[in-house]
Order: structure tokens, then C-alpha cells, then sequence
């Protein structure tokens, strides 16, 4: 039954990266962001009761903590400060094109990955399926990188690609604790100077400020109208 | 061919025939209670079908043949169609020679034959419709095609009723591949029978219409036919994501209970499909006529991903 509910949300995840690369709205992105966030949570308790590993445990809680709660709620508070409702430019890729280009990138990885691991896992299909995904998830989130153009688009992509990062080393290496954590460290980061330079990455340091307060970013007080 | 082939043919028949109609209205209902109207009644689409076999059939003056036999030979072609999926009892040999792919050149045909009677009254807005109409089955039919290939594969046979008797011996499957086929499935039916955010089956004013357009300059006889016929298309492709994700109540040995159970427990979960329909389209605005595409990518990747993930396991 475990193993099925663990199959189940790794299909979903990957369902959830294709939504990323065509949805328009930015709050259904973050809400998409949000539900993969809480499959990988499923995924990393799923698989510590199968595998008897307790420290995935805390991976799960960690990554409902800042994955589930944090990051999205600071991104959409951004994104209501800044008051920006769709992204609906995009270069080199519309949505039907990413998503034909996302085929071939799971095929690619499943022909490249059957070569490799299919040995190593032949008897059990679980890790083989967990493994393609999570790496397709890293190229369809540099996908959705390369061909949004908002930058807070591109940042839900880089935290997507991370979901995938975490999601390959829960199956195939076993990521140490510490390093998992500090990764979280680095998007919190990530999401932090991104929204600063989104700002004001054309302004002198002088109008800097001024653009922040545009926004009220680290204000209690409404939006710019 | 036996008294099974005849009662199988005539349990069928009778059931979509008898339900399609409802399930249309719950829809229509279900979309009126959330914008908090009270909505038809539950057999108000029995009555509109009574009202309009009775009334007189009108042609216009620069009508053809089509116009003629296009609306009996459309609701026979999904009626032979109707044949081809059991709703509720999978004979245990095949009673019925098809299969998916005859399924699907059924569809078709019945798609052309509607735009043929739009283009046949030489209306404008049934030129349009039927453009449209063939602008969106080009790019829809590889994706339906890709979505039934995709069943026909996890469920290892082309024949329907070998694919419902394995959805019913597998079940409960908790497979992420029947779930991938669900959502392609719930795709395609609110494609292939023009919902939102596809069309708008409401509107016969808007110029955004595809589907109505063509039926537009059609009345009496003719239009209830062709409003049966789209009902019973839907309730096919119902049954394909019934009898595939929940095939409770399938009947693989006949008998009259278990019949009778059956066609209820279809009953409900097609009213319960209905549900999700009115609930979905009602939580959605009309799409673009050029981001429809978009809609079909998704149901083609969910198929495509659904071989890959077969495969892969």
C-alpha cells in the first residue's frame, strides 16, 4: 500500500512541474509550488516508514516548515506588495512548446538513467521511478527558468529544480542531514536577494531606497497603489 | 448472433439513452445552484427532447440532402457507437466487433457529419462554427488518439471490454497510471463536448461559439436528435472514466440483480461525474480560442507520461 501511495505522489510531482511550466497566474503557481512541496513531504514519510529511516522524518518536517508554510508565504507576500497577478511572458517558450520539450526530457533521462541505475535497481522499480523524476523535475524547472520572464517566476523554477535536487537524493544518494538543511538556508536566501535585486536591479543605490519603500517591502503598511 | 448480443445491444442502448439526458441537466443544474439559481428540474431535459420532436422541422432554402439525413445518421453512428462500451455489464465473449480504434472513427464521423450541417445551410455563423469545429479536431484528434493509446496500453488490449474486464479485476489498483488516464479522460471530455473553458454550450449569442453555431439554423426533429446525440457522446465518454477509475457495480456474470445494481451504482457515480463537471466549469472562464491548445497539451503530456510511468514500473 506504501509503496503505491509513494508511486502515486511521485507521478503527481511530476504533474505538479508541468503545471509550473503553464500556468499563467502566480498565485495558482505558488499554490502548485505549495501542493508539490507537500507531495515531496508525503514522499519523504513515505518512504522513511518503508525504509525504516528516521531521519527522513525530520527531512519531511523540514521541508513542510519552509517549503509548505515559509517560502510560499513570503513569495506571495511579495506578490501582493508588488501587486503582480499573471506572468504571461514568456521567451523562447509558449507553454504548449515547454511542455513537448518536458516530454523529451523524460524520455531523455529515462533512456539515460535505464543505461545506468536500471541494474542497480532492478528489483525495485520504486527507486528506478523516483530517481528519472526527480531529475526531470530539475530540467523542467530550469525549463521554466530559461523561458519565464518575471524573476519572481524564474524563482518559483529555481525552487522547483531544488524540489527536484531533494526528491533525486531521497532515492538515489542519501543526502546528509546538514546538507539538506543548508540548502533550505540557501533558498531562503535565494528568495530574500532576489526579491531585492527584482526591485531595484536597475536603480542606482540612491533610488534604491526609494523603490523599496515604493513597495513597502519591510513595512507593515499597505502596498503601492 | 444470439439473445445475448440482442439483450446486451438493447441494455445499453436503452440505458444511454435513458440517462444522457439527465446527466446533461445535472450538469446545468449543478452550474445554476452555484451561481444560486435554482436551475432546471431534474427532467427538464426529457421535456425540452419531447418538445422538440414535436415540433416542425424547418430547413432553409439553400439546405441540402444533408441537412436531411445528417441528424438520423449522426445518432446512429453514436448509437452504434453505444454498442461498442458496455456501461454496466462486460460480456464475458465479445458480442459486439470493435474496438477503440472503430470507437474513435465513430466520433469522428459523427464530428463531421456536424460540420457538414453547418456549413449546409450556408448561415454565417454555421460556416464559422464548422470552421472552427475543424480548426480545434486537428489539433484535439492526435490528443484523443494519444489518450485512448495510452488506456489501450496500460490496460493491455485494444478490445473496450477487455479494458473494463481488467479495470474490474484490478480494482482497487491505486496505480498512478489510472490516475494519469482519469484526469487526460476528464481532459478530453470537457474537449470533445465543448465545455468550458472550451465552449460554451449555455450561449447561442456569443461569437465565441463552436458546437452551437453549427446547430444554429437546425430545429424540431433534427435539433433534438442532434441535442441527444451530444448527450449520449458525453455519457460515453463518462463511461470511459467510470468504468476505468471506479468500476464498481460492472457486471461481468449477468443476472437480473445484478443488473439492476449496476445500472444504479452507474447511475450514481455518473451523477457524481456530473457533480465534478458543473463544479469544475463553474470555477472557470472561457479560454481563449488560440491558449485551447494549451488545454490539450496537458491531456497529451498526462498521456504521454502515463506510457513513460507503465513503462517505467
Amino acid at each position: 500500500m506504501m509503496p503505491d501511495v509513494v508511486r502515486i505522489c511521485l507521478v503527481l510531482v511530476l504533474v505538479s512541474s508541468a503545471f509550473l511550466l503553464s500556468s499563467r497566474s502566480l498565485s495558482n503557481l505558488v499554490k502548485n509550488y505549495q501542493y508539490q512541496s507537500v507531495l515531496l513531504v508525503l514522499i519523504a514519510t513515505g518512504l522513511a516508514v518503508i525504509e525504516d529511516r528516521p531521519l527522513l522524518f525530520l527531512i519531511a518536517a523540514l521541508t513542510l516548515a519552509s517549503k509548505v508554510f515559509g517560502l510560499p508565504a513570503f513569495i506571495r507576500m511579495i506578490q501582493e506588495r508588488m501587486r503582480i497577478q499573471q506572468d504571461i511572458r514568456f521567451s523562447y517558450l509558449h507553454p504548449t512548446g515547454a511542455l513537448m520539450v518536458s516530454i523529451g526530457i523524460i524520455l531523455l533521462v529515462y533512456v539515460c538513467f535505464a543505461r545506468i541505475l536500471h541494474t542497480l535497481y532492478a528489483h525495485n522499480s520504486l527507486f528506478f521511478l523516483g530517481s528519472v523524476i526527480g531529475v526531470s523535475m530539475v530540467l523542467m524547472g530550469l525549463l521554466a527558468v530559461c523561458t519565464r520572464k518575471m524573476a519572481i517566476t524564474k524563482v518559483i523554477g529555481y525552487l522547483s529544480m531544488e524540489n527536484g535536487v531533494l526528491l533525486f537524493g531521497l532515492f538515489v544518494t542519501e543526502l546528509p542531514f546538514i546538507i539538506e538543511f543548508v540548502i533550505m538556508v540557501d533558498l531562503i536566501i535565494l528568495v530574500l536577494l532576489t526579491t531585492l535585486l527584482t526591485v531595484g536591479i536597475d536603480s542606482s543605490i540612491e533610488e534604491y531606497k526609494v523603490r523599496l519603500q515604493k513597495f513597502h517591502l519591510w513595512t507593515e503598511e499597505e502596498g503601492a497603489q | 448472433m444470439n439473445e445475448f448480443s440482442i439483450l446486451y445491444g438493447f441494455l445499453n442502448i436503452s440505458l444511454v439513452l435513458l440517462v444522457s439526458p439527465l446527466f446533461m441537466t445535472v450538469i446545468k443544474k449543478v452550474k445554476a445552484r452555484v451561481q444560486e439559481r435554482s436551475g432546471p428540474q431534474f427532467l427538464q431535459g426529457y421535456y425540452n427532447l419531447a418538445k422538440l420532436f414535436r415540433k416542425e422541422t424547418l430547413y432553409s432554402d439553400y439546405s441540402s440532402f444533408i441537412s436531411r439525413i445528417a441528424p438520423y445518421a449522426s445518432i446512429s453512428i453514436l448509437l452504434v457507437a453505444a454498442l461498442q462500451v458496455p456501461l454496466i455489464w462486460v460480456p464475458s465473449q465479445e458480442l459486439v466487433t470493435g474496438n477503440i480504434i472503430v470507437f474513435l472513427y465513430l466520433l469522428v464521423a459523427g464530428r463531421f457529419l456536424l460540420a457538414l450541417l453547418g456549413l449546409d445551410s450556408a448561415s454565417t455563423f454555421g460556416g464559422m462554427g464548422s470552421s472552427r469545429e475543424m480548426s480545434l479536431s486537428a489539433i484535439i484528434e492526435p490528443v484523443t488518439v494519444v489518450v485512448f493509446a495510452a488506456l489501450a496500453y496500460v490496460m493491455g488490449s485494444l478490445s473496450i471490454p477487455e479494458i473494463f474486464r481488467n479495470a474490474t479485476l484490478q480494482f482497487p489498483a491505486f496505480s498512478p497510471t489510472i490516475l494519469l488516464l482519469s484526469i487526460s479522460f476528464f481532459i478530453l471530455i470537457l474537449v470533445e463536448t465543448g465545455r468550458i473553458p472550451v465552449d460554451n454550450p449555455e450561449t447561442h449569442l456569443e461569437l465565441t461559439m463552436v458546437h452551437e453555431g453549427m446547430l444554429l439554423d437546425t430545429s424540431g426533429r433534427n435539433l433534438a436528435l442532434f441535442e441527444l446525440g451530444h448527450a449520449v457522446k458525453q455519457t460515453l465518454l463518462m463511461a470511459f472514466l467510470l468504468n476505468v477509475l471506479l468500476p464498481v457495480g460492472m457486471v461481468l456474470d449477468v443476472s437480473v440483480s445484478a443488473l439492476l445494481i449496476g445500472g444504479f451504482l452507474f447511475l450514481i457515480k455518473g451523477l457524481g461525474l456530473c457533480l465534478v463537471i458543473g463544479l469544475f466549469e463553474s470555477s472557470l472562464a472561457k479560454m481563449r480560442f488560440f491558449q485551447i491548445p494549451n488545454l490539450f497539451m496537458i491531456a497529451f503530456f498526462l498521456s504521454i507520461l502515463t506510457i513513460f510511468v507503465e513503462v517505467m514500473l
